[in-house]
C-alpha cells in the first residue's frame, strides 16, 4: 500500500515571539474531512545526533542532554514512550535521508529561533516516520545544572523540541509582556509554551501537568485510561461555535491547570488527562497575534471576545468524562 | 454411623436452645421489671426521623499560579484566585438506638443532604470578570455511636453521644462519589410526649453537635472539614 509521504510541520521554539496565554495540542494533519493525530507507531523513537559542536557545547554533551530530556518525558507514568540513541552522524538536521537526527546547526538569519522540529508524515495514518530537531548554535548553550547566565538552557530547549517530536503542539499556557519588539515570558505552566524562559534559568526542565496529559493523551497507558477524564464541550458566541478558543481546567485540589482548544467550526473542545474532581474552566482568546504557533493560517480562528469563567462547576470522573458543557462567551464589541 | 451423628446433632440442638434461652432470660425478666415510668431500659429500641442541618464550610483558597520567568524579578504570577466554599445545607437523618443499660446505647444513623459548592473566581490576569461557579454535592453519612443519657426516669433526658462513620460524597449526575471518614460529637434532649406510664411512646429529639470529615469532597488532602450540626426528629420507643 502507497502512503503519502509529506514534510509537514517545523515548530520553533523562540527566544522572543509575540504571544497570549494558556494548553497542550496535539499535532495533526488533515485527510479529507477529519484530522489524524501525529504519533510514532513504532517505538522506541531511534534517533541519531550530528556529530558537531555547537554555541559551546560538546557533541557528547548534547548526546547527554538530548538523553536526558527524552528520559524525561519517558518518566511519565500514564504515558508509553520510548527512545534509543542509534549513534552520531554527519548527517544534518532536515537532511531527507530517512533519518531521525538531532543536532546544531549555525543559524544567524534565524535570529529569534532557538530550535525547531520538522517531520516527514504517513499523511493518511499520521504515522511520524522521521522527524528533525535543529538547535540554532548561532545561540550561547550551557549545559550546567543549575544553568549560566546569558546562555539559554539546552535541556530546556530540548526538553520542548522533544515534545514536538513526540506530537505535541504548542501550549498556550503561559503570560507574555512586549519587550524589545517581541514577547517575554512572564510566567507559564508548560514546557510546550512557543517562547522560551529567559537565559540562565532551568525552569524549562521540568513538565507540567498539562504537558503531562498532552503526552499522555498521545500515548495513552492503562493507568491514563481508568485514572483520569476529560471534558468535553463547546464554546459558542451569539449561538454559533468559535473556532480557537482556550480553554484551561483547572483543578481546585491540585492547583493544576490543564488546557485545550476549540478545534472545530461547532466550537467543540476536549480537554483530556484531567484528575477525577472539581474543576472551573475558563476560557479566552488567543488574541495577541502569532496564531500560527498553534493553528494553520488558513483556519477562521475567531478572536473576538473576553477571557471568561464558566458558571458551573464541572465535575471530572476517574476513566470517563464529563460531555455537553457549554461556555458562552460575548462577542467583545457587545460588552458594556 | 449415620445414627449416631445423628444423636450427637440432636444434643447439641439441645445445648444451643439452653444458651439461647439463657441469654433470654434476663430481657425477658427485664420487661416485667416496672422502673417507675416507661423509660428506655436495657434492650429498649428506639427510632427517630426528622431534619438535619449543617452549617456552611470555607474550603483553602488556590490559586491558579503560573511558574513565573526569573528575569522578570516577579515573585509569582497567579491567572486567577479561586476562594470556595460548601454552603449550609438542609437534610434528613434518621437513627435505631439499642439501649445496653438504662443510660448507655449504642445507635446507628444515617444522614443525607445536599450541600452546593461556591467556587468565587477573581482576579484574573485577563481580567475576566468575577464569578461564583456552583455545583451540588450530595453527602450521606452512615455512622455509629456510643450514647449516654442522663436523668433516664425523667421525661426530658439529656445525653451526649460520640461516634464516627463511613462519608459518602456523590457529586451531582453521579459522575463521581468520594469516600471517606466521619467523626461526631454532639449533645442533646430527648423529650417525651404524654403519658409517661404508657410502654410505647412517642417524643422528640433535639441535639447539635461537631461533625469532623476525613477523606470524601475536599480541596485539601491533608486537611479535615468540620461542620457544626443540628437536628430535629421524632422519636419512637418500642
Amino acid at each position: 500500500m502507497k502512503h503519502a509521504v509529506a514534510f509537514v510541520v517545523a515548530l520553533a521554539c523562540v527566544a522572543l515571539a509575540s504571544q497570549p496565554a494558556s494548553a497542550y495540542l496535539k499535532l495533526g494533519t488533515r485527510v479529507d474531512t477529519r484530522t489524524v493525530t501525529l504519533q510514532w507507531e513504532e517505538l522506541p523513537v531511534r534517533y541519531f545526533v550530528t556529530d558537531a559542536a555547537g554555541g559551546g557545547v560538546t557533541a557528547a554533551q548534547l548526546r547527554d542532554t538530548v538523553a536526558d530530556a527524552f528520559a524525561t518525558w519517558h518518566a511519565i507514568s500514564t504515558a508509553d514512550t520510548s527512545s534509543e540513541f542509534v549513534g552520531f552522524t554527519n548527517a544534518r538536521p532536515n537532511d531527507d535521508d530517512g533519518l531521525t537526527v538531532i543536532g546544531f546547526e549555525n543559524r544567524p538569519d534565524q535570529d529569534r529561533t532557538l530550535g525547531a522540529t520538522s517531520f516527514f508524515v504517513d499523511t493518511i495514518s499520521g504515522e511520524i516516520l522521521e522527524a528533525e530537531i535543529f538547535l540554532n548554535s548561532s545561540f550561547s548553550w550551557s549545559v550546567a545544572a543549575s544553568g549560566e547566565a546569558n546562555r539559554f538552557d539546552l535541556e530546556s530547549i530540548a526538553l520542548h523540541e522533544i515534545g514536538h517530536l513526540l506530537g505535541l503542539g504548542h501550549s498556550a499556557l503561559g503570560e507574555t509582556e512586549l519587550r524589545d519588539g517581541g514577547r517575554r515570558v512572564l510566567a507559564a505552566e508548560t514546557v510546550m509554551f512557543p517562547v522560551a524562559y529567559s537565559t540562565g534559568t532551568i525552569q524549562g526542565r521540568t513538565l507540567k501537568a498539562d504537558d503531562i496529559a498532552g503526552l499522555s493523551d498521545i500515548y495513552p497507558n492503562l493507568d491514563h485510561r481508568r485514572q483520569r477524564g476529560s471534558i468535553s464541550g463547546r464554546v459558542t458566541k451569539s449561538g454559533r461555535g468559535v473556532l480557537g478558543a482556550h480553554i484551561v481546567a483547572f483543578n481546585m485540589r491540585t492547583g493544576q491547570l490543564i488546557g485545550g482548544f476549540s478545534l472545530d467550526d461547532d466550537g467543540r473542545f476536549v480537554i483530556g488527562g484531567l484528575e477525577a474532581g472539581p474543576h472551573v474552566l475558563r476560557v479566552e482568546p488567543l488574541d495577541d497575534g502569532d496564531i500560527e504557533s498553534f493553528f494553520d493560517l488558513t483556519l477562521n480562528i475567531d478572536t473576538n471576545f473576553s477571557a471568561k469563567f464558566h458558571d458551573r462547576i464541572v465535575v471530572v470522573p476517574r476513566g470517563g468524562g464529563t460531555n455537553n458543557v457549554e461556555i458562552r462567551v460575548e462577542p467583545k464589541n457587545q460588552e458594556p | 454411623m449415620n445414627h449416631a451423628s445423628g444423636t450427637n446433632l440432636t444434643r447439641f440442638g439441645c445445648r444451643g436452645l439452653a444458651v439461647v434461652a439463657v441469654l433470654w432470660l434476663p430481657a425477658a425478666s427485664d420487661a416485667q421489671v416496672w422502673v417507675g415510668g416507661s423509660t428506655p431500659r436495657r434492650g429498649s429500641v428506639e427510632i427517630s426521623g426528622g431534619a438535619l442541618v449543617t452549617a456552611g464550610q470555607s474550603l483553602p483558597s488556590q490559586a491558579a499560579t503560573l511558574t513565573v520567568n526569573p528575569s522578570t524579578g516577579l515573585s509569582s504570577f497567579d491567572l486567577f484566585t479561586s476562594n470556595p466554599s460548601l454552603g449550609p445545607a438542609l437534610g434528613a437523618q434518621g437513627t435505631v438506638t439499642v439501649y445496653i443499660t438504662r443510660a448507655f446505647a449504642v445507635e446507628g444513623g444515617m444522614q443525607f443532604s445536599r450541600p452546593r459548592l461556591d467556587v468565587e473566581l477573581s482576579a484574573d490576569a485577563e481580567d475576566a470578570p468575577d464569578i461564583t461557579a456552583s455545583t451540588t454535592i450530595t453527602e450521606y453519612v452512615f455512622s455509629g455511636s456510643l450514647v449516654y443519657h442522663f436523668g433516664t426516669a425523667a421525661r426530658t433526658m439529656p445525653f451526649v453521644a460520640a461516634g464516627a462513620g463511613h462519608l459518602r460524597d456523590v457529586h451531582t449526575g453521579n459522575e463521581l462519589v468520594e469516600t471517606g471518614t466521619e467523626y461526631h460529637g454532639k449533645a442533646g434532649l430527648k423529650m417525651w410526649f404524654a403519658d409517661p406510664r404508657r410502654p410505647r411512646r412517642l417524643g422528640l429529639r433535639m441535639e447539635a453537635g461537631l461533625s469532623v470529615r476525613n477523606g470524601g469532597f475536599n480541596f485539601d488532602d491533608d486537611e479535615r472539614r468540620m461542620a457544626p450540626t443540628g437536628a430535629v426528629s421524632l422519636l419512637y420507643l418500642f
